[in-house]
């Protein structure tokens, strides 16, 4: 963990970080990093990996269109919008 | 220097199913912005995804037809980016069990035959859309088209040309519309697809660094958009430097591809497992429900028209080659008894009608029913292929009822005999010299009395019963 890694991984999850606390914060992650790192020794080689903890499987829905027309509701509990669509500050490609 | 191009496509095809892949916000095309928005769909706090079925069913439908693994217990994993149309920060995709597994496909090249074979198919939700030249330095967004299943084709870079890609994207979307999992709508982006282009020397073993071109929609695109980006990686190759991995969009205005530099920053994904979603088992039972009721494919139904229907395997061939087609054909049969001809018309007259329109046949006026009457008053000659051709112009040109219009313009065949004779022994009157030449051996003019005839009686005569009675007043 350096503080390149710490710099990328704070753009990619949108978090700022104070400098003044990137050293604690490198530090944190390079032992929270030690600790998982542990599992690393447990021998899995035979077992198939886990994609949910709950040892169930999925109830799925009938293809059928339940949901109302909140237009108005859901424009309205986004920070900004017109009539017709969320706004956002101007993204371009 | 020589080159060899290797491509590799994904295909995103839009999964025809009625609500979402994990809400019940409804997937209609073209509804009014922001109206088809489950809470699911918004990425609210405290809601949870389900899995509709029917996209289970509908991707190992594909898989299926592909011969493909199909993995019964399937899993989702969470994508992570950041865009606005994007509303929880993640897209819900199937990274490590995909649905579909290992299948393949039979393409038809300049080259003839050739198998390409997919690595995977899985199911994943597409985003919402932004808008970005409607309001100013704002981007609105219209959320109808997050959460739309969305089943992701991907091919092995066996691909060697910008024709095989179009060909191996036409191979897909005709087998996704026969298996009616998705409505193959280019235009309104029902199939969309991303290509990896890269190009190596000729005996070279490995693959040369790839580009990746985003959201290509249309064939025409797909050949254009490799094409450039081919030149391009030969000549950057050529002047020395070398090929960056990156992604590329295609500006069919300019016809160029340019580097997105704003997806490269982020292309970190971080997939995990989604903990919002378990497990998808599809049993046995299903699996064999599925397998017992998949659709007659194109080339079942080209062999059982040549077999079974008596067609030329021509006719077999046009017909089998779009859902549309084949289903005009097998609707308009139903309404008469002459599906030969049914088939005649259908790749002659009305062939050459959707080539000068550049349409579908679906996209006509023409409706199976009416088309099939129509064959059906020819065959139980109420009308005479010549008339019945001004017929389908009129139903070309406004859907009317042929009935409707056979009988609005007194266009029933002169099934009179003696009518027939009456107005060949006039014809033959007024035109005594040829007559006098036809006798002398000049055969060929028996044509012209026929067209005589027909024009007389407007083309409402059968030309077989002219030809009979006009043989027995020369004899």
């Amino acid at each position: 963990m350096d503080k390149k890694t710490v710099t990328t991984i704070s753009y990619l999850s949108r978090l700022k970080i104070d400098p003044e606390e990137e050293e604690k914060i490198t530090s944190d992650l390079e032992n929270i990093i030690k600790f998982v790192d542990q599992l690393n020794d447990a021998e899995t080689s035979d077992i198939e990996p886990l994609t949910n903890p709950l040892e169930k499987t999925a109830k799925t829905r009938t293809d059928q269109v339940t949901a109302k027309n909140l237009k108005k509701e859901l424009l309205e509990i986004g920070p900004s919008s017109n009539e017709d669509y969320f706004l956002v500050p101007r993204v371009v490609e | 220097m020589s080159w060899e191009t290797v491509i590799g496509l994904e295909i995103h095809a839009q999964l025809s199913t009625k609500s979402k892949l994990f809400s019940g916000g409804s997937t209609k095309f073209g509804a009014e912005s922001n109206t088809h928005v489950d809470l699911v769909d918004m990425g609210l706090p405290g809601v949870l995804p389900v899995a509709n079925k029917e996209a289970f069913y509908k991707a190992i439908k594909f898989g299926l037809a592909t011969g493909a693994h199909i993995n019964q217990i399937s899993s989702f994993d969470r994508k992570n980016y950041f865009y606005p149309d994007l509303p929880k920060g993640y897209q819900i995709t199937q990274m490590t069990k995909p649905i579909v597994e290992k299948g393949s496909i039979k393409v038809s090249t300049e080259n003839g035959e050739k198998i390409i074979n997919i690595t995977r198919a899985h199911l994943e939700e597409d985003a919402g859309k932004s808008i970005h030249d409607l309001f100013e330095g704002e981007t609105g967004v219209d959320l109808n088209r997050a959460g739309t299943p969305l089943l992701e084709i991907v091919s092995e870079p066996e691909i060697s040309s910008a024709k095989e890609a179009v060909a191996y994207f036409k191979a897909i979307r005709q087998l996704v519309t026969f298996l009616d999992i998705c409505d193959g709508n280019m235009a309104q982006g029902s199939m969309r697809c991303d290509v990896n282009v890269s190009i190596k020397k000729i005996d070279s073993k490995e693959l040369g660094t790839r580009a990746e071109l985003k959201n290509i929609n249309s064939f025409k695109f797909i050949e254009k958009a490799i094409n450039f980006e081919i030149e391009r990686q030969i000549s950057v190759i050529e002047s020395g430097e070398s090929v960056v991995q990156e992604t590329r969009l295609y500006d069919s205005d300019k016809n160029e591809t340019r580097s997105m530099r704003s997806k490269e920053e982020a292309n970190d994904y971080r997939y995990f497992p989604c903990p919002d979603l378990l497990p998808v088992v599809i049993s046995d039972k299903e699996l064999n429900e599925i397998k017992d009721n998949l659709p007659e494919l194109p080339e079942e139904k080209q062999k059982r028209y040549i077999s079974e229907i008596g067609l030329e395997s021509s006719e077999a061939k046009i017909i089998s080659s779009s859902k549309a087609m084949a289903d005009m054909f097998e609707e308009a049969s139903k309404k008469t008894d002459d599906a030969k001809m049914t088939a005649k018309w259908l790749v002659g007259d009305i062939s050459a009608l959707l080539n000068k329109e550049n349409i579908e046949i679906d996209e006509s006026k023409l409706s199976p029913e009416n088309f099939g009457k129509l064959i059906e008053r020819i065959s139980d000659n109420t009308i005479s292929g010549k008339i019945a051709k001004s017929v389908l112009e009129e139903v070309w040109e406004n859907g009317n009822d042929v009935d409707e219009i056979i009988k609005a313009k007194g266009l029933i065949q002169i099934q009179d005999e003696s009518l027939l004779e009456q107005i060949a022994t006039q014809v033959l009157n007024s035109n005594p010299d040829q007559v006098a030449a036809y006798r002398s051996g000049k055969d060929k003019l028996f044509g012209f009395f026929v067209g005589q005839v027909m024009k007389e009686t407007q083309g409402k005569a059968n030309p077989k019963s002219v030809n009979e009675i006009l043989k027995k007043i020369l004899s």
